[in-house]
């Protein structure tokens, strides 16, 4: 018989199976008894949905949207997507005014850079604090990074004409973290490109990956700029070059959660759009690149797998390359949520949970003894540096310090 | 990325082939899409405990009467006794204490009550070496309230039919109340999360305070989720002998398991890709030469030698479609019946022949396609076909030991 | 409960307890005489549990049979008040394909109005918008007011109804003979199924509902009537496929009815007689598996790849005319058989044919006989009564699906709403009661004790009629050693509990089999690994209850229901 051969059901979660293994990945169940927990909001939950839009339980707001569900289940079921798809389809409370204001990155970012010291300073005040607290609900105990005087943006347009000597060429995805807050992020990324060969270039237009947009239901602005982006990454790609950012959590989004949770298609462009860490390991272990690194760098540091790190299955590239790195000491921890998931954790109501369920990670850095924490996702950042005091960094910006540029490019033949 | 050896699948046959060639230097890379089928482990391990439904009492001197193509017949019968101690000692360097030996069945107790034969037990799981033996005159039983997957009274009748006296009592702690605040999450793994420190305490003074003349507690097997660090805690504090009894899913002992086994995996250098898939394999003179995976996209993983161990239907090592069985990775050769109504017995509690499919090999464990051998891709596990595990008592044996056989191929091969 | 101390005299002893059953012994009860309502098995354990659980609109009859569509709408209308708390308004869908006349459309519309039945040509695309599941490229839609009814409470909530009363109730009692005294029923000699007891029970009266078995009973006083058993097999999908009844615009045929039921949708059905035999143990086939399959596609595309739970199947007790013992004319209407007139045996009547749609009307029928030769006068009031749970007048009360309020309420509550409707209140949530047994279809601790305790549930497949448990996507699999367990302790009797657990999975496993491919046969392999793995269950070394005695789970084995 033809039919029923293949499962290509778009109701992916009828291949749960009921076996439970979810829940006890699910770091928000294992702190916070009033959510219920991946199985029940996800598979289960859809089938009631289904039946009346009614069973729809608020409750779902509390999941991180981490995955770890999804990479958890031996069945295959996109369990963190059913629950996000169900937030935007049955959960008809629109954000208020904080979320609105957490989740638009890219406006406030546009306004913050140009008084940078003024809103820094602001930010930081100990009252600000508690009259954001107290009035619109971000947790007193949360720093907003600081804001820098200029957008990486416009640092790259003077830079421009130097990336034009390269043979190969990339365009960048820099997110608002790094257009922002901390261009040094996105300098250190042009020194290692340039160095193994490739210049640089930014895209047409680049708006805010639309994470926080997702997360706090602002759906219809996050699919216009996802629209936006992957218009700007195919014509990037259209020129043969593909796409790389520094943030695992933009390119997770913009890889798949724009086709899952936005129904914004990119399955053209999807294998083009890439982690500067599996860019750069892919060229390394393909012998198409070589690395030099200085003989005087030490560091002892560990990895810090982020959530969509894990789903996207890539922590790997960033640990060969750090492995790479001879003066580097790297301590396996295991792989353990933060606790901050982007906006959820600087919201008052999720200050408590979003600490509790980082506590095991942040344990296990403590005990780790290192002088950095590296990861690839700057929310995760935040919260460690705040929970821990142990400073974080990119694995860029570590390959960019530990590098020997003059002998690397040398050794690319440049 | 090259590898000596690429495994597919992450449970248990999968995980100790691994150990044994990472502990033999070899490197090795794990791909697993999702936990495995050791979460459901009861907390003991079968070698054989019945032949065409005849208990057996000595698993070695029965191997003879199972059928020729069965998996301890391609190990061959003399060398299961000292295969058999060495995945022993496997379990053991990676911290899971088991008890048992090879020669001689022992029993253990089930959450209905009955004693089911087996080979090892893992420590601190109730078992004897007979129920006529049990070392007990009195027992008690003790569940924790409103927690639905353990049923004492039937633990009470098993231990009752094996003449040793038994009483149930029930564990009021307002930190377990808290579970059900979400009317389904008051699991097995949900519990181990909360019993641990200060509310372990508090637990050994309930267990303490009930008194009586048992000289042994049974609890539900829900603590101890990462190690054994929880249940010696929970012994040194309280008087009488615990002894824990399985539940339904989740299973903790195979949560715990899966996960020293996979951190020992880890620890002697092999790599563990959870959460990724293999797409497709690149097969080229009867050989398979690299796989690419779904999260890795272009990067190929080439190895000299392939295992797959990705299970039966549960982890889609086999996937059943109307009209036929297959292999869903590389589309190998699978023993199976093809009229859908052959597969099955009307009885729930009879033999399924389905259960007997997998993957043909040969005496070596290697698979074939299309009819012809693949020289370097062998399979382990509950892929492996010619046995029924559930009738036999053989699921994890055979998985355990195909694993250390083909691994031990492998090592003399290079 | 089911014990009678003494042995009354009885006006009437009713014979099966599926829908007919249950309403004529509510409508007699209602009408004031004394009712035992005995069943050999457990409601609804027959024909009333094995079908599309369908509020039909009639529209399906219109064009063959303008009585039964006429009398299925008025049914219909009064389902709607009367058992609210069972039926979903889904609305139903006449689509007419491509292959299909769709000069039949017209006949059809015709008919349908005639008999009294609303329906409304619509544009294909407005089809397509209010139910998405069906066939894109249809070329015609009818509008109709079909719905779906849960057989399972319909039928429990007559019981609950005829017991308040003044009605009692005997399940799992085989009739095994009629007392006869000079050429007249006198009552009845049932079979106690689990201890063997038999016993005699008197009544001026016997009607029997049992269905495509009152071909038996009739058989008892020597009486023939032409039954025909005709097999319908059904598949059973994992979720709605669709939320609106979706029906083929064709003259009745195989598999070209799609209804959402609570959480599924199932398509139904086949057709093909069956030796009387075989009524006891339907067995679905592979073929008529395929059939539901490729016929079923046609009208909403998604099955192909939709995950089936389980198929099943039921027997029509379809009757010939009098007049015709060949069988060749076969009436679906109502048969209602006074046998003192057509074969001159009194005290005995026989009501039979019809439908799960006009159950009320046949028990109307069958007591305004029973009233009408016991002489009595009483008023039929069982269309305007409202049934427990659905006892309600203010229209925003919790009785029906989508009222804003429910929100607040926890899962299970929710749904034990949607199942047991105002009597939702007599169960107990407090205290660790609302911890769910069944996860995928959200059945509490407290519903479970609730349906032991109130609704005559001895065993898991009674449990699962009355609350749904091990329905779901997992089939038994989490809940059943649950459900065992706290059955047990209720019944205090914890080997039968386990001789019920596995009745139960073998019972599950029967549906499931046929379609045991993809996921569900990974679910069938979890549940053995977790059941004869985990928990060491045995059927052949479980203790061995009594010789004489068997558990009621035992008896259904014998029947195998399967639903």
């Amino acid at each position: 018989m033809e039919l029923q051969v293949k499962n290509i059901s778009p109701n992916n979660f009828e291949q749960c199976i009921k076996c439970t293994i979810c829940t006890v990945y699910c770091p928000v169940l294992s702190v916070n008894p009033d959510y219920p927990g991946p199985k029940q909001a996800g598979p289960d939950g859809e089938r009631y949905r289904l039946k009346d839009p009614e069973f729809y339980d608020k409750a779902l707001k509390m999941c991180l949207n981490c995955k770890r569900c999804e990479v958890a289940c031996p069945s295959g079921v996109k369990i963190g997507d059913i629950i996000q798809t169900a937030r935007i389809r049955y959960d008809h409370h629109r954000p208020g005014l904080r979320d609105v204001i957490l989740a638009s990155t890219d406006e406030m970012g546009s306004i913050a850079t140009k008084m940078a010291p003024v809103v820094n300073t602001m930010l930081s005040l100990k009252p600000v604090k508690v009259i954001m607290d107290k009035t619109i609900g971000v947790d007193c105990h949360r720093t907003f990074p600081a804001y820098a005087g200029r957008t990486f943006e416009s640092w790259m347009k003077h830079k421009a004409p130097d990336q034009t000597v390269y043979p190969h060429k990339v365009s960048y995805f820099h997110g608002c973290y790094v257009n922002y807050n901390y261009p040094a992020l996105g300098k250190d990324f042009v020194k290692l490109m340039n160095a193994i060969g490739y210049g640089v270039e930014l895209l047409d237009k680049e708006r805010c990956c639309g994470v926080a947009k997702i997360s706090n239901k602002l759906i219809s602005q996050a699919t216009r700029d996802a629209e936006l982006n992957i218009r700007s990454i195919r014509a990037a790609v259209a020129k043969g070059q593909p796409v790389i950012g520094t943030s695992s959590t933009c390119i997770f989004t913009m890889r798949d959660e724009y086709p899952h949770v936005l129904g914004v298609d990119n399955a053209d462009v999807r294998d083009s759009i890439y982690l500067a860490s599996k860019f750069v390991h892919e060229l390394v272990d393909e012998g198409k690149v070589k690395l030099v690194f200085r003989p005087d760098f030490h560091r002892r540091v560990t990895y810090h797998t982020p959530c969509h790190m894990q789903r996207m299955g890539w922590a790997i590239h960033s640990v060969e390359l750090l492995r790479m790195i001879p003066g580097l000491e790297l301590v396996p921890i295991e792989s353990a949520c933060c606790g901050i998931a982007g906006t959820y954790g600087f919201k008052k109501e999720n200050y408590a949970t979003s600490q509790a369920i980082g506590k095991e990670l942040f344990d296990s850095i403590l005990n780790a003894s290192v002088d950095e924490v590296v990861t690839d996702c700057e929310t995760c950042k935040w919260q460690i540096e705040m929970s821990t005091g142990v400073p974080v960094v990119n694995p860029v910006s570590i390959l960019a310090e530990a590098l020997d540029v003059e002998a690397t490019r040398k050794a690319n033949g440049l | 990325m090259i590898y000596d050896t690429i495994i597919i699948g992450g449970g248990l046959s999968g995980l100790v082939a691994g150990v044994k060639l990472a502990s033999a230097k070899k490197r090795v890379a794990i791909i697993t899409s999702g936990q495995s089928a050791l979460h459901f482990l009861s907390g003991s391990i079968g070698l054989l405990s019945a032949v065409d439904g005849e208990p057996v009492s000595d698993p070695i001197a029965s191997l003879e009467k199972l059928p020729e193509n069965h998996p301890y017949n391609k190990i061959g019968a003399g060398r299961i006794s000292s295969m058999a101690g060495e995945a022993a000692d496997i379990l053991k360097a990676a911290g899971i204490v088991v008890d048992g030996n090879a020669g001689e069945t022992r029993y253990r107790l089930t959450p209905l009550g009955a004693w089911e034969p087996t080979w090892l037990v893992m420590d601190g799981i109730a078992s004897c070496p007979h129920p006529s033996k049990c070392p007990w005159r009195k027992a008690t039983v003790v569940n924790f309230h409103g927690y639905l997957d353990f049923f004492p009274e039937y633990v009470a009748d098993g231990l009752r039919e094996a003449g040793i006296e038994a009483e149930c009592h029930e564990v009021k702690l307002p930190e377990l109340v808290r579970l059900r605040k979400s009317c389904s999450e008051m699991r097995a793994a949900s519990i181990a999360k909360i019993l641990r420190g200060e509310v372990l305490r508090k637990l050994a003074i309930e267990l303490n305070a009930l008194g009586g003349d048992s000289e042994v507690l049974l609890l539900p097997a829900v603590i101890g989720l990462k190690s054994m660090q929880e249940t010696e805690e929970l012994q040194a504090m309280v008087k009488k002998t615990i002894r824990y009894v399985p539940v339904i899913p989740m299973s903790v002992a195979g949560v715990r398991a899966q996960s020293m086994l996979r951190n020992y995996f880890e620890k002697l250098g092999g790599t563990y890709f959870l959460g990724d898939s293999v797409s497709r394999g690149n097969f080229s003179d009867g050989r398979l030469e690299s796989v690419h995976t779904a999260n890795l996209g272009e990067t190929v993983l080439e190895a000299d030698d392939f295992i797959l161990a990705t299970g039966s239907f549960f982890s889609q090592g086999l996937v059943a479609k109307p009209d036929a069985i297959v292999e869903p990775v590389f589309g190998l050769d699978v023993d199976q019946t093809a009229e859908r109504t052959e597969r099955y017995d009307k009885n729930f509690f009879a033999p399924q022949r389905y259960m007997r499919f997998g993957v043909e090999t040969d005496k070596e464990f290697r698979v074939s396609r299309g009819g012809k051998t693949v020289a370097n891709l062998r399979a382990i596990g509950s892929i492996l076909s010619g046995a029924d595990p559930l009738k036999e008592g053989s699921g994890a044996g055979i998985a355990l030991l195909s694993a250390v056989c083909v691994a031990r191929k492998l090592i003399t091969l290079n | 409960m089911d014990k009678t101390e003494s042995t009354p005299h009885y006006d009437v002893i009713v014979i099966g307890a599926g829908a007919t059953g249950a309403g004529t012994a509510r409508d007699c009860a209602m009408r004031g005489l004394k009712v035992l309502l005995v069943e050999r098995f457990d409601f609804t354990a027959g024909a009333t549990g094995r079908n599309h659980g369908l509020l039909h609109s009639g529209a399906r009859y219109a064009v063959t049979d303008h009585e039964s569509a006429a009398e299925c709408i008025r049914e219909n209308m009064t389902l709607r008040k009367i058992a609210s708390h069972c039926v979903e308004e889904t609305g139903g869908l006449f689509v007419t394909l491509p292959d299909d006349d769709l000069g039949y459309q017209a006949t059809f519309v015709e008919s349908c109005h005639k008999a009294g039945i609303n329906a409304e040509i619509i544009d294909p695309k407005d089809a397509l918008r209010i139910e998405p599941a069906v066939n894109p490229d249809i070329i015609g839609a009818v509008k109709v007011p079909d719905g779906a009814v849960d057989p399972f409470r319909l039928t429990t909530a007559n019981v609950i109804d005829a017991k308040r009363h003044g009605a009692d109730i005997l399940t799992y009692h085989e009739v095994t003979g009629l007392n006869m005294s000079q050429g007249r029923v006198t009552g009845v000699t049932l079979r106690d199924q689990r201890t063997g007891a038999t016993r005699r029970m008197d009544a001026d009266l016997v009607i029997n509902t049992a269905g495509i078995w009152g071909h038996g009973i009739c058989a008892m006083a020597g009486i023939k009537v032409n039954m025909f058993p005709a097999k319908g097999a059904l598949l059973i999908f994992g979720h709605r496929v669709n939320n609106v009844v979706i029906n083929r615009c064709r003259k009745p045929a195989d598999a070209d009815i799609l209804v959402p039921g609570d959480t599924i949708s199932l398509i139904g059905t086949t057709s093909s007689r069956v030796p009387y035999e075989e009524c006891d143990n339907m067995e679905v086939t592979p073929q008529e598996v395929d059939i539901l399959l490729r016929e079923g596609c046609q009208i909403a595309p998604s099955l192909a790849y939709t995950r089936i739970l389980r198929a099943y199947a039921g027997v029509r007790p379809l009757v010939a005319a009098d007049n015709d013992p060949s069988g060749r004319s076969i009436s679906r209407g109502i048969v209602c058989l006074d046998h003192a007139t057509r074969d001159g045996v009194e005290g005995f009547i026989t009501i039979t044919g019809g439908k799960l749609m006009t159950y009320r009307l046949m028990a109307e029928w069958a007591t305004d006989l029973a009233c009408k030769k016991l002489g009595r006068t009483a008023e039929c009031r069982t269309a305007t009564t409202r049934l427990p749970g659905s006892e309600t007048t203010d229209s925003d009360a919790p009785v029906s699906h989508g009222k804003r309020h429910i929100i607040e309420l926890g899962a299970d509550q929710k749904a034990a709403l949607g199942r047991h409707g105002t009597m939702t209140a007599d169960i107990e949530f407090a205290d660790s009661n609302d911890a769910l047994v069944c996860e995928c279809e959200e059945v509490s601790v407290g519903e479970i004790r609730y349906a032991i305790r109130e609704l005559h549930a001895h065993n898991l497949v009674n449990l699962r009629r009355r609350t749904r448990l091990g329905m779901g996507t997992c089939q038994g699999c989490l809940c059943a050693c649950r459900a065992a367990s706290i059955l047990g302790n209720e019944l205090g009797d914890r080997r039968q509990a386990l001789t019920d657990l596995c009745s139960f999975l073998n019972e599950r496993w029967k549906g499931m089999l046929p379609v045991a491919w993809g996921q569900t046969l990974v679910e069938a392999q979890f549940s053995s690994w977790l059941y004869q793995g985990v928990c060491g269950l045995d059927p052949k070394v479980l203790p061995a209850v009594r010789k004489a005695d068997r558990t009621s789970a035992e008896c259904d084995q014998m029947q195998q229901s399967v639903k």
